[in-house]
């Protein structure tokens, strides 16, 4: 099993912790992964110009197309950028024009051939649950987790094809077979605010904050992440407030801690 | 050279280029980059500069400034890890250029004092000035070539001063090799020398003697008939050992000058007559002179800066300076920056610059554009269209730090780049989020209207926003209301006081009703958190995420021509 690995922007930066989790689970379970030079998922330009976004994501696709190999990535917003990006192309001839030529001037070319694949679906899917358990030496039971999907993983469910949009399974899934216990938690399919950061801060943070507060509510010891936007943000919305916190756990770093893997290889 | 003319430009250009020093490292203490630091004082600064520089060479982390120097500054070791091919130039220029200067140039302070026997014209000091010169020619060759091999397809920063460096050096290095190549031929210089040593300068008597050099130490006699037999020149050889030999190695180890001074020859008569070695060393010392006097004001200033930066940053961790820290080392790696362009090249956010024509995407210019501003050189009148996309080129940045960790005067662009923002949005250029939502939607299409004469949603919105522009995209709405239901924006922002002024549903219904500009501006289309609620909730299938969005783009490009006076499109 072999992928080009999309770390997007945030995560080597901000959240490096989620890339060194990443790669010890995933080599551990036998996945090689492959580093390309990509650039921006196209993300920020979607706001400013559909065509530059298109052409960023279109890059991206194109380098993984010429090595030969799919995409995976850790982060729920590029997966879902990307994905966006594959479907306007689809359905826009003149975009794709436009698009390859821009392509073009560098040698580039998207034919659509690579898949776009989000970290979870690989391990629940791809790996498999079974050979997931099988992994697992050190079961953490008696930790009780808010699984945090990510709004650009789940919706829309047409284009990201990822679990049942209004009654997902695959995250908690995961959880059990690391030993620890998914609670059910009201928020859970909300937003974590992040994407209005910029726009309006207040409303980011208030949305942010009632998730934790239901989460904790909900029994939940941590806050299970697979997106760096949803992790960073719980984090800095915690950061120095006189709240009640709640822990952030990568399920990256969950699954290699049940797998035995030592804490300082997965960030911790 | 009169020695006195040479002293008083050796002095002349020496306090200019102290002058220039100060003036320009002063910047450090006087630059202000980003709001956090707008309150800083002159004499805070240097006394940031002061206690940081005292606790950190009386502590262990001298170790690290150690090793930063002997690494980061003499090795080049962040250039090493990027690239290695102008590593390799830089580093044969570094070194070429320095081994010059202590050898050549500061003969009489420096080599003398080392080397007692040490005269220019022996062995191995003339191989070794021209292997200095030419490390110097191949490392700028090399330092071009990688720079040329990279090129990214996008402007690079102007730079005009550094190409005015550039070539006073290779003047330099030209005008010393053809000087010495004038001296190993010149027959004037033989004589000259031969009246000091042998004490005549008679032809006839000097016969062996100028057989010898010309045919072993290259000095292209034109007179010279009678025949070299070997009598001749055993006898030249003996005249040399008691006159010359003590001073004068054969002059083939000089391995650029010398072939220079054989295709020369033809030309060394007339070069003679019209005195090339007086001019030519004219040349050659006042551009070194020229060269020192603009030191500060070239980008070799960067021999100063980056190795303070580099030291600096050795000397405490990021997250260790103080506002008056941090103040200055901004402002320190505003003059640091080489241009190179390495960040340029690996830029994550580059596919958007080149496809929005926007260089200020770019860290390089970036960085440019950060110091403008802080000068007060951005924002002049007449230039305002300028700032816009300075801002535009910032608040597309996704901080993904790759200039920051591929920099290879390790500088912390990161910081940089959230104080230049920070400055941005103080000067009146924030983020569109914010200069957008500064009027409320309703000023927003008046301003539209009164700009373009009505309300439209015409077809040249189509390949920018091809969803909003399209009536089928909208028109199975039904107003159910749905999406405005399960909007979390929706309900966070009535119970945190933070109204929507419209709702998603709404802003389906104004695109309904042909009032799209009506959208533009609107806060729910700033605020929607694309969590794709409402599109994946949707009955009618109307995809009205991917519509906000469009809105957004479509804003910034139609809004953006209003704010700039530009008619709208």
């Amino acid at each position: 099993m072999k992928y080009a690995l999309f770390l997007g922007c945030k995560i080597p930066s901000k959240l490096p912790a989620y890339e060194l989790s990443t790669r010890a689970v995933l080599v551990r379970l036998g996945v090689t992964l492959v580093d390309l030079e990509f650039n921006c998922c196209g993300y920020p330009a979607r706001n400013v110009s559909r065509d530059a976004f298109v052409v960023a994501a279109a890059r991206n696709l194109a380098i993984a197309e010429r090595a030969g190999l799919d995409v995976l990535t850790p982060c729920t917003c590029c997966f879902g950028t990307l994905r966006h990006a594959i479907r306007f192309l689809e359905e826009d001839p003149e975009l794709r024009s436009r698009v390859s030529q821009a392509l073009a001037a560098e040698g580039l070319a998207w034919s659509g051939k690579t898949e776009v694949e989000h970290i979870l679906p690989v391990l629940a899917r791809t790996i498999g649950v079974d050979a997931l358990s099988a992994a697992v030496r050190a079961p953490r039971a008696g930790l009780h987790v808010a699984a945090q999907y990510g709004c650009h993983a789940l919706r829309p469910s047409n284009l990201t094809r990822f679990d049942n949009p209004l009654a997902p399974t695959i995250f908690e899934t995961l959880i059990r077979l690391t030993g620890a216990t998914p609670v059910d938690w009201p928020r859970q399919l909300d937003c974590c605010g992040d994407p209005l950061h910029e726009a309006n801060a207040p409303l980011s943070e208030h949305i942010a904050r009632a998730k934790i507060a239901d989460a904790l509510e909900s029994g939940a010891e941590a806050m299970c992440t697979a997106c760096p936007h949803c992790h960073l943000r719980f984090d800095s919305v915690q950061a120095g407030a006189p709240d009640p916190s709640i822990r952030t756990l990568l399920y990256t770093q969950l699954l290699g801690l049940a797998m035995g893997l030592d804490e300082k290889s997965l960030g911790l | 050279m009169q020695s006195a003319l040479f002293h008083t430009t050796l002095y002349i250009s020496l306090a200019l280029c102290v002058l220039g020093l100060l003036w320009r490292s002063s910047a450090w203490f006087r630059v202000r980059v980003g709001p956090d630091v707008r309150a800083v004082t002159l004499s805070q600064r240097v006394g940031a500069l002061l206690r940081g520089a005292a606790s950190a060479l009386f502590s262990v982390r001298v170790f690290h400034i150690l090793g930063a120097l002997f690494l980061d500054v003499l090795l080049l070791r962040r250039l090493f890890a990027k690239e290695k091919l102008r590593w390799l130039g830089h580093l044969l220029i570094l070194a070429g250029f320095t081994l010059l200067l202590l050898m050549h140039a500061f003969e009489a302070v420096v080599t003398v004092k080392l080397f007692p026997g040490y005269e220019s014209t022996l062995a191995p000091y003339l191989f070794l000035r021209n292997l200095f010169g030419a490390m110097v020619i191949v490392g700028i060759a090399l330092w071009f070539f990688g720079r040329w091999r990279r090129r990214t397809g996008l402007a690079s920063v102007r730079r005009p001063m550094a190409a005015a460096f550039v070539a006073l050096l290779g003047f330099v290095l030209v005008t010393g090799y053809l000087l010495e190549a004038q001296k190993i031929a010149s027959p004037q210089a033989f004589y000259r020398m031969a009246k000091r040593f042998s004490g005549t300068t008679d032809p006839g008597e000097l016969m062996p003697l100028r057989a010898l050099w010309a045919s072993e130490f290259g000095v292209a006699f034109d007179d010279l008939t009678e025949p070299m037999t070997p009598d001749v020149m055993a006898k030249g050889r003996q005249m040399h050992d008691d006159d010359c030999a003590s001073c004068h190695a054969k002059p083939a180890s000089a391995f650029v000058s010398y072939p220079v001074s054989r295709l020369l020859a033809p030309l060394t008569g007339f070069l003679d007559k019209a005195r090339a070695d007086i001019w030519l060393l004219y040349l050659h010392v006042f551009a070194c002179f020229l060269g020192l006097a603009t030191l500060p004001f070239t980008r070799f200033f960067h021999a100063v800066a980056v190795p303070a930066s580099l030291l600096v940053n050795a000397s405490a961790p990021n997250q260790a300076f103080s506002a008056a820290g941090r103040a200055s080392k901004r402002a320190l790696a505003l003059d640091a920056c080489l241009r190179c362009g390495i960040c340029d090249a690996h830029c994550s956010v580059a596919p958007l610059a080149r496809h929005l024509g926007n260089p200020y995407l770019l860290p390089a210019h970036k960085l440019v554009a950060t110091g403008a501003l802080a000068n007060g050189h951005l924002l002049r009148s007449g230039h305002e269209n300028e700032g816009f996309r300075v801002a535009e080129g910032a608040f597309l940045c996704t901080d993904c730090g790759r200039c920051t960790n591929d920099c290879p005067a390790g500088l912390d662009l990161e910081d940089l780049w959230q104080a230049g923002r920070g400055d941005l949005a103080a000067a009146g250029l924030p983020a569109p989020a914010q200069w957008v939502q500064a009027l409320p939607a309703l000023a927003w299409a008046e301003a539209l209207e009164a700009a373009h004469g009505q309300h439209t949603a015409s077809d040249p919105d189509a390949s920018c926003a091809p969803l909003s522009a399209d009536r089928r995209s909208f028109s199975r709405c039904v107003q159910c209301q749905t999406c405005t239901n399960v909007c979390p924006v929706v309900a966070q922002s009535i119970a945190a006081e933070h109204r929507v002024d419209l709702t998603p549903q709404k802003v389906m219904n104004l695109l309904r009703l042909g009032l799209r500009d009506l959208t533009l501006g609107s806060r729910m289309v700033w605020d929607c958190a694309t969590c794709y609620q409402c599109q994946e909730n949707c009955p009618e299938g109307v995809r009205v995420t991917d519509i906000m969005c469009e809105l957004r783009a479509l804003a910034v490009h139609r809004l953006g021509s209003v704010r700039s006076g530009r008619a709208p499109s």
